[in-house]
């Protein structure tokens, strides 16, 4: 093989994910009619918005060889919190500023500390007192989704706030301002764990927890600090949740965590820690928005839908292995 | 001084677990006693707490048993088939006055139900209606009728606004494993086949989240310009739907749509005009029907056919393969009468108490 081969292989095993997408969003223009316009294509990006944030703080839990299950409760609740202050009806309590973009700092600080403060419990459990993270998380997914349903009675809350909606229905080259929060986040956190040593370390912790220690790395406060950023990144995904759909119910983002740990792993960040690839995992998130996007203009009949749901999924996650498999060959 | 990480953890080992312990055993002794003052329970197996019908259903049911004499105590389920078959088990043992069941699946409670007939407990049956083993009692709106509901109000709306009933539907369903969206479709298709200009394009917003349903309501608009009916199966999911059209620029009305079942949020729709109709399951009869029979469910008296007056709806019960089975019309809500207090979405239980059946 030569080396301009070799480096061409590199490079599209490097960008895999995004050849997918490409590749994807061929198929499904060229075979689904209506697929191929583009308010479909920014319908794809904004429904990318709030599984693409929650993605970012799992992935940065993931690559510190940890995790984190509780990041669907978290948005929820958050979304909640923010439903009852600044919605309007149902349970909302209606709550105003003025001047009324007050809303927006005040509602972000809600829901992102609601989330940060669950996020340092976790992390505080998991580090501190070497609890497992599947089993503490696990119990924060279930007793957080609890105080969901427990804080709204089963109700929900409607009417947002205008100065907080405005950010789904305003657009800028577009597409809408929630979809630009995203790819912000996605683009501070890249370089956050590329270019910083605290994202450095955290990609260190995940490659050799006790070689990390051992260089002087305060390991302890880097992963409460990386599950107190995965709780307040669930946090902001909760308040766009609550900005999309204009409220929010107590079984808002049921089902967002599974999605989000197959965007994870699509993109390319291992489950064992240790590797970064945060634009890989946009992809990956953009890639799951595209099926569920045919999914919905196909008409399939409903009883199948979760089926081709999960082959399409299964698909993208052999492709990938494929790929691992195939660099280590190359190596 | 500071503390090692050891330390800590004896210290938390030695305070924080036996506090935790002491509000446990104190947390069971309450349980225990309130127990022991049980009388004439009955038990509400609720499918899920995360829909505002459900929620509504433990409290209407609540306050009218207590009307006729009775305590209830209320499992929910969480949407699981086997945690609610489990339910069911716990319940048998604890010998209650009787069981209302609002199944989760329609027939894999089958067993459960025919074992707790057998234990000698009551079954009765609320909103959703299990044929293929026989209950005690049936209280229902009926989820194919709810359906055939909404095939009419969708025949009247698309010829108001073509002249003739022709148009493009979309129909959003709720979670695809939900025998209650799935019957809801069945009871509207079965109506609409008889207008072969009538396209519907039905997608199921997987397990009834929100804003899955405003995804679809987004990509349809897109794929399918010409919609001029949106029919949701459940209220909350309109709220996602109104979302993604005001999002799209859509301004109240430019696009009709209905849902169903009555929540409070398509009430609040209707008023600000986004949505026509909505077609209620009637939360407060059906709850109270159940209320008005529990006497005679519980002594195992015969329950006469024909026809009785549920909080102001005429309602008939039938004697049917699976037992005696009160249906109760839901009622179609518009901007006109949106205001009746006797629709459970206003959030106004009737003042009146309800009375067992003599």
């Amino acid at each position: 093989m030569t080396p301009r081969t070799r480096k061409t292989l590199e490079f599209v095993l490097d960008n895999l994910v995004w050849f997918m997408l490409i590749f994807v969003l061929a198929i499904f223009s060229a075979l689904i009619p209506n697929y191929f316009q583009p308010g479909i294509f920014v319908n794809i990006i904004e429904a990318s918005s709030v599984l693409g944030v929650m993605s970012i703080g799992l992935a940065l839990v993931i690559i510190t060889g940890h995790m984190d299950l509780s990041v669907e409760s978290v948005a929820a609740l958050s979304a909640m919190a923010v439903g009852i202050l600044f919605c309007s009806a149902g349970i909302g309590l209606g709550i105003t500023f003025s001047p009324e973009w007050l809303m927006i700092p005040v509602s972000l600080l809600v829901a992102c500390t609601i989330g940060a403060l669950i996020g340092l419990f976790n992390g505080f459990l998991i580090v501190k007192l070497k609890m497992s993270a599947f089993i503490i998380t696990l119990a924060s997914f279930i007793w957080v989704r609890g105080i969901v349903l427990a804080v709204s009675g089963g109700r929900s809350a409607q009417d947002l706030a205008p100065a907080i909606r405005w950010f789904a229905i305003e657009r800028f080259l577009g597409i809408p301002l929630s979809a630009w929060i995203a790819i912000t986040c996605f683009l501070v956190f890249s370089i956050l764990i590329a270019k910083t040593p605290f994202g450095r370390h955290l990609v260190m912790i995940g490659g050799n927890e006790t070689a990390t220690f051992r260089a002087g790395i305060r390991v302890t406060r880097n992963l409460i600090i990386a599950f107190m950023i995965a709780g307040a990144i669930a946090g902001l995904a909760g308040w766009l949740l609550a900005v999309r759909t204009s409220g929010a119910t107590a079984n808002l983002g049921v089902g967002l965590l599974f999605n989000a740990f197959a965007a994870v792993v699509i993109g390319g960040v291992s489950l064992k820690g240790g590797v970064s690839a945060l634009p890989g995992v946009y992809a990956g998130v953009l890639l799951l928005s595209s099926i569920n996007t045919a999914i919905n203009l196909m008409g399939l009949p409903a009883n199948y839908t979760q089926v081709i749901h999960g082959l399409l999924v299964l698909a993208a996650v052999l492709l990938d292995t494929f790929k691992q498999r195939l660099r280590q060959r190359l190596a | 001084m500071e503390r090692g990480p050891a330390q800590l953890e004896r210290m938390i080992m030695k305070r924080i677990i036996p506090g935790l312990l002491s509000v446990l055993v104190l947390g069971l002794s309450m349980l225990t006693t309130a127990m022991a003052q049980t009388k004439s329970t009955v038990y509400y197996l609720v499918p899920t707490l995360l829909d505002e019908f459900q929620t509504g259903s433990v409290s209407a049911l609540e306050m009218f048993l207590e009307q006729t004499g009775y305590e209830m105590k209320t499992l929910n389920a969480d949407n699981k088939t086997d945690v609610q078959q489990s339910q069911m088990n716990d319940v048998i043992a604890l010998k209650p006055a009787a069981i209302v069941l609002a199944a989760v699946d329609f027939n894999a409670l089958k067993p459960s139900i025919e074992a707790a007939r057998a234990a000698g407990i009551p079954v009765v049956e609320f909103d959703r209606q299990i044929t293929s083993t026989p209950s005690d009692f049936t209280s229902v709106a009926g989820t194919i009728e709810i359906g055939q509901v909404a095939a009419d109000q969708a025949e009247e709306m698309l010829k108001t606004r073509h002249g003739e009933v022709k148009g493009k539907i979309l129909q959003v369903l709720g979670d695809p494993g939900d025998p209650y969206t799935l019957d809801i479709q069945k009871g509207f298709e079965e109506k609409m086949i008889a207008f072969p200009d009538v396209t519907i394009v039905s997608v199921p917003a997987m397990q009834w989240e929100a804003s899955n349903a405003g995804t679809i309501v987004s990509d349809q608009m897109l794929a399918n310009p010409d919609i001029d009916l949106i029919f949701l199966h459940a209220a909350h999911l309109s709220v996602a739907a109104v979302a993604s059209l005001e999002a799209a620029g859509k301004k109240p009305g430019e696009v009709m749509m209905m849902s169903s079942n009555g929540a409070p949020v398509g009430l609040d729709l209707i008023r600000k005009g986004w949505l026509n109709t909505e077609v209620e399951q009637p939360l407060y009869a059906q709850a109270a029907a159940i209320a008005m029979f529990m006497d005679k469910i519980v002594e195992k008296q015969e329950i006469k056919p024909g026809e009785y007056d549920v909080l102001g709806l005429k309602s008939v019960v039938t004697i049917e393969d699976w037992g005696p089975n009160i249906k109760i019309p839901g009622a179609v809500i518009t901007k006109e009468n949106v205001d009746d207090p006797a629709f459970w979405g206003n959030m106004k239980p009737p003042t009146a108490a309800v009375e067992s059946v003599k």
